[in-house]
């Protein structure tokens, strides 16, 4: 193992993965912006021998960055330079004794409104400097006065659609579902201002009257699915505090209605747009609930799932949207302010390829619970339910993302629709969402010393006021390619590597995207292996590798050591993996819609899991910390390869996506006592769960904690399966153990 | 007069000529058309109902009856109509002449077979589609009635609810968890299969059970326990439901636009409410009521009227005239092919128009008077007119304004040789039964000798006209005919719903004389002239709606003419000579009143006013559509009794209270005196007894006449001089005007009409010109 592995508690893995210090104290933290290179090649011809993508992982609402000041809390002007809108920041360039001041982004200079001027001291900065977040911090938000709204603020609006057919009923989704929203409507956004609408469909649509004068809901079928229409011009989206017994008595009633449901159709699409009727005056979020393939009306799934197809031209097919539909009607929710989060639940092929547009081009998200049975998944969806409702939302937003001349935005990753070329349209946008781009060069040289980069949030918060959030950052403008290394960052590397290869997926065969990542990786080592034979100067070899280098050896910069490891890992997550019959089209696009979208911790997970040994007391593992009060220390993990696990332990495999409790084939009764309250290794170990606690066990304890700790408040909530050693389960962790030779090809080997 | 209407108490007969002659040629000359006016289900006093099945012949398929030759000892009898020698089934093997049954009976020339149904009843079905497009106020009145209504309604029959605004919904009383309905577009035109289709499988299902025909048996069970019924159900199992859909039933919540109508899809919600029955109820299985309750006319969507800008008004009879009405042909169009759909379906459809606006009834009148619904108009929904007519709807057999709801019903006619049948003028459609009967002429709906009744009610009166086909007087060559006698048989089958839930069966057969026709005293003899106006008035009415540029009154002034010169009693071109025999002469002052009449004169009413009046007029019995034709006015005095007087201006008098039955109004008027006194209120005082009793003898009067009637007439309480008085007025003949010089009366009509005298004296002068 030369590699140093990029899992494990945060503090195991921050030198591998994480961004180096910043440039400048008044950078925006790492957790709203990473840079795969902290430092920007001062021209084109530099920036090509870095040969990784060059980039930003933009997370705007991150929780991890902490509370954002806000720069104008009376509301106050704000300043903004004349020419490229780049926003007021700690970088700004103050001249005649504070009248004018010039951009750090163009070098315009502008004057400085009376209202806004303050004198400078013998250094040059304002005499107000610590006084004003916008001057002394990377992050601030605006309170936005009205020439940044096109109408007044609008309020959390939630509307669910929700499908009621046979499946939905059958698989327990209707009432876990109903159970779930109903129990987080106290947690919603938006106080007196919250607003929902539930539309139900099966082979029609049934919307609901929740006029808060009525005595119960009533409900209207519109059975026109061809060219549906909104039966009410209003009362079906109503004000949550006004019309909650009804809405309350309504989610109690839903299930009941349709508990009996032997309707196996489901016209999605139609859904869809009456739900967009029904909201569009307003916009908002729209949460689907999809039992089983939509199968009438517009968007109707065909069953075009074919792994055949895998290795041809059309490969890429199979992971697009298959009927226009989806695309044209995202983009127009998308116009209406509409986000749209997809819940799937169907246990055979639902083309989330297609579904997943809906979410993609909205700033939404794709929920996937393959097979649901309520009783066995009911707390997932509860959990994952929940956390999305009562999340801070910021909602009808865009984000634009300026930086310095010579330099541009050439490519966008994440959930969102483009508009006029370089604003991203986020209908609604949560604490989960990253955004990530690619930058490119002009022709023409860098020619400042520093360079920068501002991101740009305009939204509407829960209680009705429209923000701006802004990031800047500053970074060195660098000339020799050694200096990119040691400014480079292997998290943000891998994952921005993670995200565009999943977007290329989308036009690429499988093979070419692999085959892509590898090539790039190896030019990379190939470069600095290079730069490392003419002797660069100091610090550049790894630790251990001594000076005289064998011809077949690997040289690696020292903050991309874990990068190997962690392509290793992106060519064998689901979404990347394999051929047509490994990975479902369902599934892989259910990770590829995770990765796209989530944070670098998140998308490092993905990539290479973190494996924690949970069958020894020794150590502090699994109590609280207490440096982080209510939070839970983590047993240092173990490298992602069966051969590396105890077989007479347990590890718990964290893959981002589900916690897997490996069990060896060795592990004593006793541990079976302890964790699942069981005699000996029973036969079959799949109903077995570590959870609850068993009482009296301290093991059973420790190990709960870890649970609650790894789940954390994560926009996925992860169920942990129980699979033990040597049984045909097994099979479903082989492809997280990542350091396992595989049969997946690309791998390095 | 008196004799036929003696006649008509025993069989339901009203014949316009009871003498006919027995030749193609005389016939033509009489003008008047031969004509039975019958009602089938009016309630007789010594009406025989037995419980079996009636004997056809087996040839023309003519019921036995008392007209029948029977040769008891071969059990044999001869049939009237064809001449057939039929055995008698064998179930009569014990008939002897001491021995007979109940059809054989002269006295039972009218008879009524309950007839023994195959598996369950099936229970009335009313089916409320309720319009949501009115005032918040209005709307409330409506659902009160409703459920008023429905607290009338016996637990086992089945309900449904439809209502609609700018969309239609379907309400689903079969759910429970919460008020559900279905949804259907408003400006969509709905194929009854569309609409079946949305509704889900459960109504197709039904329709498949029905789908048998009316002569299929039923699946036995409790009653309407068809399941997966979700929509019309048994009263006892959605009452509940229905009354919390009414509850909360909102007002139509499409805003309209400021100075314009509101988004009103009725044409929609009849089509829906129509199609939802079809796919609910099978055909043939019971009563089916659509009852709409409408405030206002269509303005969205098939069916509509009239554009929703207030500028653009409803369209008037000049419009029609013109053929400036946009919508007219195109809303008639679509509300006959929805009445033909009822009608295959068997189910009625009754209109509660409670509107200051016309709601678009002339458009609609096919679904109401094909399937022999009713109309109510009134202005507004908290009128008791409203109230109280819905509730006559549901009032039960035995109690104070039952109304006799028969439903389902077909209606057969058979006839003796020379006869053939034209057709029926009355609210019944063809059955499309083709016979050697039907004749070549066609007059009203033709083409069948039977009829399909959705609604039969006690008072549905049909005119059935015939046509005399033979070529030459005296029995023809026909040994068989010369050997019946001088006589004709005619005979009406009906078979119909009885609303107790059991299958009837009226006969009547009669028999009247044949005359060579040479003489005119043989046929006058035999006229009946207010069956001869009615007879008329139907025809007319039918023409005008029918027949493009009719002028209806050239053409009544012409037939009458023509009567009066065939059977006038004149010197040739001397008009002083003419005189009428009395079975005539009653006949031109009707026609004089008809002339002047809301029937022909349309422009001084609204086309939802006149097709209201034709539907009444059309379905009424002689007796009252008489009094559609011509009012009866009584005169209330100290000095005596009630008594009638003429229908004529000079009737006024400052002493005399006046109470006119106009049929769709009833006008209590009060001359000059009377008008001052009971201002002055002397009925209070004890000594003014006899005063207060002369105001209050026209008040019961009036009062007996609006709650027997059906709906509801119009009731008027006026003073001479004051300005309710134009309803009088406007019914009195103008023997008195601005035009004539000597007033005998106290009173004069402001008309240009000419009065009853000067029309006599030119008639009189046009019949005896040679
Ligand atoms: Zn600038
Ligand atoms: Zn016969």
């Amino acid at each position: 193992a030369a590699f140093p592995r990029p899992a494990g508690p945060a503090a195991q893995v921050e030198g591998q993965v994480g961004p180096p210090a910043p440039y400048s104290p008044s950078n925006c933290k790492p957790e709203f912006v990473r840079m795969t290179s902290f430092a920007v090649p001062n021209s084109q011809a530099l920036k090509a021998r870095w040969h990784l993508p060059y980039g930003a992982v933009v997370h705007p609402m991150a929780l991890a960055g902490g509370p954002v000041a806000v720069a104008n809390p009376t509301g106050g002007t704000i300043i903004r330079c004349k020419r490229c809108r780049t926003y007021m920041n700690p970088f700004m360039a103050w001249m005649d004794g504070g009248r004018r001041y010039s951009c750090n982004v163009c070098a315009l200079v502008n004057e400085v409104p009376v209202e806004y001027y303050c004198a400078l001291d013998a250094s040059g900065r304002r005499l107000d400097h610590h006084e004003r977040p916008e001057l002394c911090g990377g992050s601030v938000e605006y309170i936005a006065p009205a020439e940044y709204m096109v109408r007044a603020p609008m309020p959390p609006t939630y509307v669910f659609v929700i499908d009621v057919s046979f499946a939905a009923a059958s698989s327990g989704m209707l009432r876990a579902a109903c159970a779930a929203i109903k129990s987080s409507l106290d947690s919603l956004p938006g106080d007196e201002r919250t607003q929902v609408a539930f539309i139900t469909f099966d082979n029609a649509i049934h919307f609901y009257n929740l006029k808060s004068t009525l005595s119960a809901p009533q409900m209207m079928v519109v059975a026109e699915i061809e060219d549906p229409f909104v039966p009410l011009p209003d009362d079906l989206l109503v004000n949550l505090k006004e019309s909650r017994p009804l809405v309350d008595a309504l989610l109690d009633s839903l299930p009941q209605s349709y508990g009996r449901a032997s309707q196996v159709e489901s016209a999605m699409g139609p859904a869809l747009q009456a739900a967009f009727l029904v909201m569009n005056h307003i916009g908002g979020k729209l949460l689907l609930f999809q039992a089983a393939a939509p199968s009438l009306g517009i968007g109707r799934i065909k069953a075009r799932d074919n792994p055949a197809l895998y290795g041809t031209d059309r490969e890429y097919s199979l992971r697009t949207p298959d009927d226009p539909f989806y695309k044209r009607f995202s983009a127009e929710a998308s116009r209406f302010q509409i986000c749209i989060d997809v819940f799937a639940f169907g246990s055979a092929y639902m083309d989330l390829p297609s579904l997943g547009a809906l979410p993609k081009y909205t700033g939404g998200q794709l929920y996937y619970y393959p097979g649901f049975q309520a009783e066995r998944d009911g707390a997932k969806l509860h959990a994952e339910l929940s956390h999305n409702l009562s999340r801070e939302t910021a909602w009808e937003a865009v984000m634009r993302i300026r930086c310095s001349k010579g330099l541009r935005i050439s490519a966008f990753f994440g959930h969102f629709f483009i508009r006029s070329t370089d604003l991203l349209a986020l209908p609604a946008c949560d604490v989960d969402k990253s955004f990530s781009v690619e930058i490119s060069h002009e022709e023409t040289l860098l020619t400042g010393q520093v360079a920068y980069l501002q991101a740009a949030l305009l939204y509407t918060n829960s209680d009705g006021e429209r923000r701006i959030r802004v990031h800047t950052m500053a970074l060195p403008v660098v000339s020799e390619l050694i200096d990119l290394y040691k400014q480079s960052d292997a998290g943000a590397t891998a994952t921005l590597l993670g995200k565009l290869s999943v977007e290329r997926s989308y036009s690429a065969k499988l093979d070419d995207v692999r085959s892509g990542i590898q090539q790039r990786l190896v030019a990379a080592l190939r470069e600095y292996r290079m730069l490392h034979m003419r002797g660069m100067g100091p610090g550049i070899g790894a630790p251990g590798m001594g000076s005289a280098l064998s011809p077949n050896s690997l040289v690696l910069p020292e903050r991309l050591k874990s990068l190997p490891l962690l392509t290793l890992g992106l060519a064998k997550t689901a979404a990347l993996r394999g051929g047509g019959r490994d990975v479902s089209s369902d599934e892989r696009t259910a990770v590829g819609h995770q990765m796209i979208a989530c944070s670098v911790y998140d998308t490092l997970r993905l990539m290479y899991p973190s494996c924690y040994p949970v069958h020894e007391l020794a150590g502090d593992w699994g109590k609280e910390r207490p440096d982080v009060p209510g939070s839970v220390a983590l047993p240092p993990a173990a490298p992602a390869g069966l051969e590396y696990f105890n077989p007479a332990g347990a590890y718990l495999v964290d893959n981002g996506r589900v916690l897997l409790l490996w069990v060896g084939q060795a592990a004593p009764p006793a541990f079976y006592q302890q964790v699942f309250g069981v005699q000996g290794p029973p036969q079959d170990v799949s109903g077995l769960s570590p959870e609850p606690v068993r009482q009296g066990s301290e093991l059973s304890a420790r190990i709960n904690a870890v649970l609650r700790q790894l789940r954390g408040t994560k926009e996925l909530w992860q169920e942990c399966w129980v699979i033990r050693q040597g049984t045909p389960m097994e099979a479903h962790l082989m492809p997280y153990l990542v350091e396992d030779r595989g049969p997946a090809p690309g791998s390095l080997g | 007069m008196a004799e036929f209407a003696e006649l008509e108490e025993i069989d339901g007969v009203r014949m316009t000529w009871n003498v006919w002659p027995q030749s193609r040629l005389e016939a033509a000359k009489c003008v008047i058309p031969f004509c039975a006016l019958y009602t089938p289900a009016k309630q007789t006093s010594q009406l025989q109902v037995v419980e079996y099945d009636p004997v056809p012949c087996k040839t023309c398929g003519a019921v036995l009856n008392p007209y029948a030759a029977v040769d008891f000892a071969a059990k044999i009898w001869t049939c009237p109509f064809c001449h057939t020698r039929n055995h008698f089934p064998p179930h009569y093997a014990g008939i002897s002449e001491a021995s007979v049954p109940a059809e054989l009976f002269p006295q039972y020339c009218t008879i009524e077979y309950s007839l023994p149904r195959m598996g369950a009843l099936s229970p009335p079905s009313y089916v409320f589609v309720i319009d949501t497009c009115v005032a918040e106020d209005e709307l409330l009145a409506a659902k009160t009635a409703v459920q008023q209504a429905l607290t009338m309604v016996p637990e086992y029959a089945q309900v449904g609810l439809v209502t609609f605004g700018t969309h239609v919904h379907v309400h689903e009383l079969g759910f429970s968890d919460c008020p559900k309905a279905y949804v259907f577009r408003g400006s969509k035109d709905y194929s009854a299969a569309q609409v079946q289709e949305q509704l889900g499988p459960h109504s197709q299902a039904a329709q498949r059970r029905g789908a048998g025909g009316p002569g299929s048996p039923l699946k036995a069970g409790t009653p309407g326990a068809r399941p997966g019924n979700r929509f019309i159900l048994p009263l006892s199992e959605c009452e509940f439901a229905v009354n919390q859909a009414l509850e909360e039933l909102q007002r139509d919540a499409f805003p309209a636009v400021a100075a314009s109508r509101p988004s009103r899809a009725l044409g929609t919600a009849v089509a829906v409410a129509a199609a939802l029955m079809g796919g609910c109820l099978p055909a043939g299985s019971g009563a089916g009521r659509l009852m709409l309750l409408v405030g206002g006319p269509c303005t969205e969507g098939a069916g509509k009227v009239v554009d929703k800008e207030l500028t653009e008004p409803i369209r008037s009879h000049k419009d029609l005239a013109k053929d400036a009405a946009p919508y007219y042909r195109k809303a008639k169009k679509f509300y006959d092919a929805i009445a033909a759909q009822l009608v295959a379906q068997g189910h009625s459809m009754d209109l509660f128009a409670c509107s200051l606006d016309q709601v678009g009834l002339s458009e609609m009148k096919a679904c109401i008077e094909h399937t022999g619904g009713y109309v109510v108009q009134t202005d507004t929904f908290t009128n008791p007119i409203f109230k109280d007519s819905l509730r006559r709807m549901f009032t039960p057999a035995g109690e104070e304004g039952y109304l006799g709801l028969s439903s389902n019903a077909t209606f057969e006619v058979h006839c003796s040789k020379d006869i053939k049948v034209c057709g029926v003028l009355g609210p019944a459609s063809a059955l499309e039964k083709k016979s050697p009967l039907v004749s070549d002429q066609v007059v009203g709906v033709g083409g069948t000798a039977a009829w399909k009744l959705c609604t039969l009610s006690a008072g549905t009166s049909l005119a059935v006209v015939y046509d005399i086909v033979a070529q030459h007087g005296g029995g023809g060559g026909d040994p068989m005919a010369a050997a019946a006698g001088q006589q004709f048989f005619l005979q009406f089958v009906t078979r119909y719903l009885h609303d107790s839930g059991a299958m009837r069966c009226r006969v009547t057969t009669i028999t009247r004389r044949w005359v060579d026709g040479s003489s005119q005293g043989d046929l006058i003899q035999g006229f009946d002239q207010e069956a001869a106006a009615v007879l008329m008035g139907r025809v007319v009415s039918y023409k005008m709606e029918e027949e493009e540029d009719f002028d209806a009154t050239r053409w009544l002034d012409r037939s009458l003419i023509r009567l009066c010169s065939r059977f006038g009693d004149y010197r040739k071109d001397d008009p002083d000579s003419f005189q009428l025999r009395p079975q005539l002469s009653y006949y031109p002052q009707f026609m004089f009143n008809f002339r002047r009449s809301q029937f022909i004169q349309v422009f001084g009413n609204s086309p939802d006013e006149t097709a209201y009046a034709r539907i009444m007029l059309n379905r009424e019995s002689v007796g009252d559509a008489m009094l559609m034709i011509q009012p009866t006015l009584y005169a209330f005095t100290f000095n005596g009794p009630p008594e009638p007087v003429l229908l004529d201006v000079s009737s006024i008098a400052p002493d005399r209270i006046l109470m006119l039955d106009a049929y769709f109004y009833v006008v209590v008027f009060h001359g000059s005196t009377v008008a001052q006194w009971r201002k002055a209120g002397y009925q209070e005082q004890p000594e003014h007894a006899a005063f207060k009793q002369l105001l209050q003898a026209p008040q019961d009067e009036a009062h007996t006449i609006i709650q027997r009637r059906f709906p509801t007439p119009r009731f008027t309480d006026c003073d001479q001089n004051g300005s309710q008085a134009r309803f009088l007025l406007a019914k009195l003949n103008p023997s008195a005007t601005y035009n004539t010089s000597s007033s005998m009366s106290s009173e004069i009509i402001m008309t240009d009409d000419v009065s009853l005298q000067v029309f006599t004296d030119h008639l009189k002068k046009l019949a005896v010109q040679s």
